[in-house]
């Protein structure tokens, strides 16, 4: 195996959103790049559980890299979106002060946006506020709003960088994760779990892992202290709003986030919680959600919630437990570059960080640029969003894509067999990149379906088809037969 | 696009009796749609007795309930519409279906809905913890085992004792399980006594009332939850590794919520509101399938 340690120019490690788009970006040179993720497929971390907003660029201070990339990154969105072909809505933002000290921080944010150069930053009165969302709680009294603020799918844009990271020839492996790295004469050996690989140049994206991942070549002061936060979504149906809501609190850590998500449910969360290592949701940080959201909007139905859950955000700190505000961008030899604990904005950022990185790299490694470079990908064509004439003519030539298969959502049996063509191997990976099961039955009716079209497609077992990856085996294997 | 007089969406107990008795009275342009791929709806995976006392006089399996349906179905000329799923319904009285190969328009004079109902899922309840594999709806559980043969489980809790949760304890129990529990939120089963006494007491399954599950825990498959007693607040762990839960059912309205009520749209069975039995289903919809051939408009 020695011997035959496959060689690149660069390896990226972690099939986040910041791997896929860091791998994506590198393709704009001529690189040869293996993108490395330990699970079965690419992001089921932080990426899979986030507020999933692009934000406009207000919260940071001026002259600061994250200031600067969410500016810069915020207008490009539409174009990003369009070259992957994933759904982008630019809804606008309204952040919501209901006493003296949120108006204090949202005048700041509002100079701070002004010195960003935030395009359409207005502070508006409670009453013009409520002009925009007509259920607004009547006791807010200020809002600042931002026009340029949106929402993307996070798992789905970085699943479409991913897509067009291979299409530009990346090489992907899944299921292999870095255990030991060696600099040995001008190149990094990466010892995984399937064998060593070797490359001139290392990206680490192993998001909540990354202070380890950079610890198995290089000391460092900073590590990553996990905190966990918890959702509720809700249905499509819900009297949603049309702009993101953000509740600026009187008391630290009681804030509150809407978000009408791309797919139409309302997505509302975080609590904030310390130290927590676990994706599981607390009772507490659900109840506060709860109550916040019927402080936003009183009239709010949370019995239209159909699903609550638990993210982790990697949180980078000095050893001496000294918060780390910035983006970490640790670049401790020639060709080795570590992103620790980027959270947010991370997700509106993981392009520009990606583009950042791979333009950094290319000059290390002397790399010529591509003209090859093909930055469209198109996406699995979505039935539902297909007018009716198009949607007969479309089911008529592939009738696949006329039978339905999630009823929730209007997903058809075409666009699930895409999915799995493209690398979902578990019923939560054909959700990801479909949309089954996200609807209001939560997958009890489609959930065996899907499960039936992986076990046929990628001929294994049904009792070997997973939820989301080893251990998280649906059914059990029969013993007798039938 | 495809014209009808009546429309039937859902070809369930209430669909079918519908169709048969809007046939009966005279109406000679019926079309019944179901996304299945034989009439019958939710029957089929009812394999227990217990249906049809009303109708027939004696105690019939779900699928064989449905056969006598679908008998009286083929007496008669109603066109059925297997595997096609109806996507929208508009207020210029046309609906939208889709089915492998085919997208197309059906107007119609009227139609009556029939479309069953759906469960409530473990998502809308305020449980933390995890969110595993393992957890099923005790109708997809139902569907799982009855009709697709599926293993789901060893060690099963069962959360909620109306009627489907105590009919899925019974069946688990016969396919060689053990189910650890029936809880209860109410200090009393929810179902009916007599699937309380054939499906929880015959077969000594603990039931335990005035109790909810407040976590779930595992990281693959379900590993465990905690179960809250609701009066003292105390808490225990409950090893398992399948969670069925049995909350209770909803109307499935989802294609006119956006219409509202009109004077050519009749809603018939569990769509309409939950019926226990599927005699009541069947009758409610023999019922609306005379108004809807007559243009009589029922209310409400
Ligand atoms: C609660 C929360 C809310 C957020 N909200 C927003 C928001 O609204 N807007 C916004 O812009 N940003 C937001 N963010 C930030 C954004 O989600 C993150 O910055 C982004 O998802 C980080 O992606 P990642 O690639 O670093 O991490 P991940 O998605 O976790 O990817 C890391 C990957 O590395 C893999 N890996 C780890 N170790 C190894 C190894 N040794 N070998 C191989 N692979 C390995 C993991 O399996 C994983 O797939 C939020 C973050 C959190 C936590
Ligand atoms: C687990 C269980 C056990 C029961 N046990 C008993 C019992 O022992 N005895 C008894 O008398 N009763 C029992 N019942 C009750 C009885 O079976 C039901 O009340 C009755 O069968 C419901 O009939 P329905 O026609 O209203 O709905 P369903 O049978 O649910 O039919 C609705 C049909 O509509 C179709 N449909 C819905 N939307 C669409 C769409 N958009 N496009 C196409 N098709 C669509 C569905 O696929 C389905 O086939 C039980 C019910 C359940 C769920």
């Amino acid at each position: 195996m020695m011997a035959g340690a496959e060689s690149f120019d660069v390896a990226v490690i972690g099939g986040g959103l910041l791997g896929c788009f860091a791998a994506r970006e590198l393709c704009r040179w001529r690189l040869k790049t293996v993108l490395v993720e330990t699970r079965g497929d690419v992001c089921t971390g932080i990426s899979r559980a986030n507020t999933a907003i692009v934000y406009p660029g207000y919260d940071h201070k001026p002259g600061t890299l994250k200031a600067e990339m969410t500016v810069r990154a915020n207008a490009g969105f539409e174009q990003l979106c369009r070259e992957l072909d994933v759904p982008f809505s630019r809804c606008g933002s309204m952040m919501l002060s209901f006493g003296e000290k949120a108006d204090a921080v949202l005048r700041k944010k509002y100079l701070q946006g002004m010195e960003n150069h935030v395009p359409g930053l207005r502070l508006i009165s409670g009453e013009e506020a409520r002009e925009h969302e007509a259920t607004l709680n009547p006791d807010v009294r200020l809002a600042l709003y931002s026009p340029t603020a949106g929402t993307v799918n996070p798992w789905q844009l970085g699943i479409a960088a991913c897509e067009n990271a291979i299409q530009n020839g990346v090489q992907l492996r899944l299921n292999t994760s870095v255990t030991g790295i060696l600099a040995d004469s001008g190149v990094y050996r990466l010892q995984t779990d399937r064998g060593e690989l070797s490359a001139r140049a290392v990206v680490n994206c192993a998001g909540l892992s990354a202070d380890r991942v950079h610890a198995l070549l290089f000391p460092s002061d900073i590590r990553i202290a996990p905190t966990a936060g918890d959702y509720l979504l809700l249905d499509r149906t819900a009297a949603k709003p049309s702009h993101i809501l953000q509740y600026e609190p009187e008391e630290k850590g009681k804030g509150l986030t809407m978000v009408p998500t791309v797919g139409g449910s309302l997505l509302v969360g975080p609590s904030e919680r310390e130290n927590s290592l676990d994706y599981a949701a607390s009772e507490d940080g659900l109840a506060s959600v709860r109550t916040l959201a019927k402080k936003l909007i009183p009239e709010l139905n949370l019995e239209d919630t159909i699903r609550s859950f638990a993210a982790v955000r990697p949180i980078p700190q000095y050893r001496d437990g000294r918060r780390i505000n910035s983006f970490v961008i640790e670049h401790p030899a020639s060709g080795f570059w570590s992103l620790i604990g980027i959270r947010t904005p991370g997700l509106t950022c993981a392009r520009e960080l990606g583009l950042h990185i791979a333009g950094q790299l290319a000059y290390e490694l002397d790399a010529q640029s591509n003209p090859a470079f093909n930055p469209v990908r198109k996406g699995i064509p979505r039935v539902h969003e297909l007018t009716f004439a198009q949607r007969k003519q479309f089911a008529a030539q592939l009738p696949d894509f006329g039978e339905i298969v999630c009823i929730c959502e209007d997903v058809s049996k075409g666009e699930i067999l895409e999915a799995i063509r493209r690398g979902a191997v578990t019923v939560d990976g054909v959700k990801r990149r479909v949309c089954t099961g996200m609807g209001r039955c939560q997958g009890a009716r489609c959930q065996q379906k899907v499960l039936e079209l992986l076990s046929r497609t990628l001929q294994i077992p049904e009792h070997a088809v997973t939820k989301d990856g080893r251990g998280s085996e649906i059914l059990r294997e029969r013993h007798g037969s039938l | 696009m495809a014209v009808c007089d009546l429309l039937i969406i859902g070809a369930g107990a209430a669909g079918i009796s519908a169709a048969v008795s809007a046939w009966n009275a005279g109406c000679r342009d019926i079309l019944l749609v179901d996304r299945g791929e034989a009439p019958g709806g939710i029957l089929p995976q009812c394999r227990h007795e217990g249906f049809g006392m009303a109708s027939f006089g004696h105690e019939l399996t779900g699928p064989e309930y449905a056969a006598h349906l679908i008998q009286q179905l083929s007496r008669t000329d109603v066109r059925f519409l297997p595997q096609t799923e109806v996507l929208s319904v508009s207020e210029d009285r046309k609906a939208i279906v889709s089915s492998r190969g085919t997208v197309d328009q059906i107007a119609f004079a009227r139609l009556i809905l029939a479309a069953g109902c759906r469960e409530h899922q473990i998502g809308s309840l305020p449980v933390s913890g995890t969110r595993p594999a393992g957890i099923f709806t005790a109708g997809q559980a139902q569907e799982m085992i009855n009709l697709r043969h599926q293993d789901l489980g060893d060690e099963i809790l069962i959360l909620g004792s109306g009627d489907l949760g105590m009919i899925m304890a019974r069946r688990f129990t016969l396919e060689g399980k053990h189910v650890i529990a029936v809880l209860e939120q109410q200090a009393h089963y929810g179902g009916m006594a007599r699937n309380y006494h054939r499906c929880i007491e015959a077969y000594q399954i603990p039931l335990r009332t005035g109790v909810t599950v407040s976590e779930i825990h595992g990281r693959g498959r379900i590993s465990g939850v905690t179960i809250k007693n609701l009066e003292t607040g105390t808490r225990e762990y409950s090893a398992c590794d399948t969670l069925v839960t049995a909350l209770g059912l909803i109307p499935e309205q989802t294609l006119v919520q956006d219409i509202g009520e009109r004077d050519w749209l009749y809603l018939a069975g569990n769509c309409r509101h939950v019926h226990d039995i599927a005699d009541s289903a069947s009758a409610e919809g023999i019922l609306v399938g005379e108004c809807a051939a007559a243009g009589l408009h029922l209310g409400a």
